[in-house]
């Protein structure tokens, strides 16, 4: 029966790989959002997530869905894959997924060989996307049917370990920084109606938040108002990019280096599928495992091929992993992916165990072609994004003000959503500047309202009974998981385990 | 190692923030039911039913956290540097800058948007962005802020509800002439400077064309809500498309 249905799927994702090709609109759709998204990952201070926020106000629920997941997904892989030109050309990162990419695509520059870079990152960053995108392919269908026994405690438990393991991860400072603004997130999601009594919280006698706070200004004023703000006020004179040889797709050059490929396409999987951890550390971890197992290890940093296709390929991979648990279970694997959820939830899609499996076939098709799209732009208009790198930021931020104003304005609240935004970015900005990670924030308000249904969902069940959490073997385990990641961060604890560890070492030696 | 101190620092008054904040909303909480609730003449009330339960928690959480965030804080030698000195940024003109651009953006959305014509609000506000940042003086920073400043001020004093907010059309007026005299002193001011780039040639035209193009797309290519639409100049361009130029496109 699961075999049936999982193979089922695997012939409707090629009917709509076929639909989608021999549709003119999609190469519309996708030639500009791809090229938008590239844009936007190539101009230092913007980011995939802002890109794809931005086109989700733009789209609203007015289009088909079928045409704003073409236009979301385009922007979402161009973005990540852009990110690669300032970090190679400049070293400057483009997006935080690409900081791994100056580090040997900056040196490699600056031998001349900025072409060459180009050219081997738009074949991994290829590479990249069509592996995640497989193993979304492969992967999503057998999640699913495991999901459709999950119930509201592992629910619970999963929204709480996703705010958790997004603050833990993102966080450059002190670990409870990042809890703190996961549970700013949460506290957030608690305005407006309460989803089972339909009690009041927090709304101050304002009609505007008896429904809560809506998500898309929420990510406008998250990502958008800081990075402006920010990079306004350390404005500087666009750098000059160097002059670049001949841009080829380096397909035998990347093929070679295949144990490098598919060890950085499973952790850039493996790490976008973890709830609220973006390509940012997909790149990171896959530069850094790479650093520590290839032979020329000692020459990363210095203009290494290997760790180039590393980090690149990684960073594009988690693109697939990272919507394996926003379509499976409606966590999302990254920032961008959270402002994704945005948009499937104004159109009333729902993603989890119901959502409809045409739509994930669909966008594993659109992932294809967007991948596709990419990987023809990267080679044939790179020039263009070239000279994108010339735009000052005082020129650029300004425009995307007003795109975010009125992308946020569009979506549906108005001038209050206008408001909420302005109040979002300035309290973002100020957690920004005391190194509060920002996407944990947002995976808070996303999932806050999950968490609260499903967690008092559990009790109503249990007349009150706390062991719903241990009764069935998914909650122990996400429970334990909870319990183990909390602890690993108290020093007390941190240091009793290593204690522990050197006292069993002895032991051993 | 002062870097760290400086942000221990600003950890100390930070915790001490959401200290008070977790205590503000916990008494908040307090208000909604807890051991016994009623919806709609119904009883439902039993403690893991209510609504109240995940807020304690939140914020319940979020106190103790920001406990141990103030202990980090004080252990690092963070509340000494904080008493005597608050630098949440190292470079005084940075911090001005910032400043500044958090004002027009404040002025833009919370006076502007809502008050004056989309076109205008944003031409003013991308033009005050980008003659005021771009070369970075501070008199042309200042300059810029009040140019953004003084309409959305007028604005909001005279149009201060919601009802008066669509017309008339003073404000939109006023901005207008602030855009105008705006992009005429800061040109004036860059070429007898000799910083006369070919951004800041083009930031007039720029300013104007990127949110009419912006809203124009949006309104009718995009079909969404966009602010303001009886402004000054929206209100004109809706007119003609709807009377002039939608026919011609339908073939009329």
């Amino acid at each position: 029966m699961g075999l049936d249905f999982v193979l089922s799927q695997f012939a409707s994702f090629s009917d709509s790989l076929i639909a989608l090709a021999s549709d003119p609109t999609t190469y519309v759709y996708l030639s500009c959002s791809v090229f938008l998204g590239i844009v936007f990952g190539a101009l230092p201070g913007l980011t995939a997530t802002l890109a794809v926020t931005i086109l989700t106000g733009f789209f609203g629920n007015k289009f088909p869905l079928e045409q704003s997941l073409i236009a979301l997904i385009g922007a979402y892989v161009g973005a990540i894959y852009g990110g690669s030109y300032p970090s190679i050309l400049l070293n400057i990162p483009g997006t935080a997924a690409s900081a791994a990419t100056a580090m040997d695509g900056y040196p490699l520059a600056n031998r001349g060989q900025g072409g060459q870079a180009l050219g081997i990152t738009t074949t991994a960053s290829f590479i990249g996307t069509m592996f995640g995108t497989l193993c979304l392919l492969c992967f999503v269908w057998v999640l699913l049917l495991i999901s459709r026994n999950i119930a509201s405690p592992e629910k619970a438990l999963l929204a709480l370990f996703g705010i958790l393991l997004s603050g833990t991860l993102m966080s450059k400072d002190l670990v409870i920084k990042g809890w703190i603004a996961g549970l700013i997130g949460l506290a957030m999601a608690m305005v407006g109606l309460d989803p089972i009594l339909s009690e009041q919280r927090f709304t101050f006698g304002w009609s505007y938040l008896l429904s809560g706070f809506q998500i898309v200004p929420v990510l406008m004023g998250a990502f958008a108002i800081p990075q402006i703000i920010d990079g306004m006020r350390a404005a500087a004179s666009a750098p000059k990019p160097p002059v670049v040889g001949r841009i080829v797709p380096n397909l035998r050059d990347v093929l070679r280096r295949g144990p490098t490929i598919l060890r950085s396409g499973a952790i850039g999987t493996g790490i976008g599928g973890l709830p609220g951890v973006g390509e940012d550390v997909a790149g990171w971890v896959s530069y850094g495992v790479a650093k520590t197992t290839a032979k020329d290890g000692a020459d990363f940093g210095r203009g290494s091929i290997n760790g180039l296709i590393s980090a690149e390929t990684a960073n594009n991979a988690a693109i697939g992993g990272a919507l394996i648990p926003l379509l499976v279970l409606g966590i999302p694997g990254s920032p961008p992916a959270a402002a994704l959820l945005g948009a499937l939830k104004i159109n009333s899609v729902i993603p989890g165990p119901t959502i409809d499996p045409a739509i994930i076939v669909h966008i594993v098709a659109i992932l294809v072609m967007a991948s596709l799209t990419m990987f023809m732009m990267g080679l044939v208009t790179a020039r263009v994004f070239i000279m994108v790198l010339r735009l000052p930021k005082t020129v650029f931020l300004p425009i995307v003000l007003v795109l975010t104003t009125i992308g946020s304005f569009s979506v549906g609240g108005g001038v209050n959503d206008l408001f909420l935004m302005l109040g979002v970015g300035l309290v973002a900005y100020a957690m920004i500047r005391m190194h509060y990670p920002i996407a944990p924030l947002v995976i808070g308000v996303i999932l806050g309202g999950l968490f609260d249904e499903t967690f008092r969902r559990s009790l109503l069940l249990s007349d009150g009974d706390l062991s719903i959490f241990v009764a069935r073997p998914g909650a122990a385990i996400l429970l334990s998981l909870n319990v183990l990641l909390v602890l690993s961060q108290i020093p007390v604890v941190r240091q009793a385990l290593r204690s522990l560890s050197d006292l069993a070492w002895n032991a051993k030696t | 190692m002062d870097d760290k101190l400086a942000l221990r620092a600003r950890d100390f008054w930070t915790s001490l923030v959401l200290i008070a904040v977790s205590l503000l909303f916990l008494w908040q909480t307090s208000e909604i039911p807890f051991f016994k609730a009623d919806a709609a003449g119904v009883d439902s009330g039993a403690w893991y039913n209510s609504a109240a339960l995940i807020p304690y928690g939140v914020f319940a959480a979020l106190l103790a956290i920001s406990t141990g965030l103030l202990f980090v804080a004080i252990k690092d030698g963070g509340a000494s540097h904080a008493l005597r000195t608050v630098d949440a940024f190292s470079d005084r003109f940075e911090l001005t800058r910032a400043a500044l651009v958090a004002g027009i953006i404040t002025f833009y959305i919370a006076g502007l948007v809502p008050r004056v014509d989309f076109i205008i609000a944003s031409a003013l506000t991308m033009a005050a962005l980008t003659f005021g940042f771009h070369e970075g003086s501070r008199a042309a920073m200042l300059r810029c802020f009040a140019f953004v400043a003084g309409p959305a001020l007028y604005a909001l004093a005279v149009h201060p509800t919601r009802d008066q907010w669509a017309k008339p059309h003073d404000d939109d007026w006023v901005a207008l002439v602030a855009f105008v005299a705006l992009c005429v002193v800061s040109l004036v001011v860059s070429h007898r400077e000799g910083r006369m780039s070919r951004s800041i040639k083009l930031t007039p035209l720029v300013s104007v064309l990127a949110p009419t193009l912006l809203v124009v797309a949006m309104a009718f290519g995009f079909r969404q809500n966009v602010p303001n639409r009886t402004g000054l100049l929206f209100s004109q361009i809706e007119y003609h498309y709807y009377v002039d130029v939608l026919p011609i496109l339908r073939g009329r």
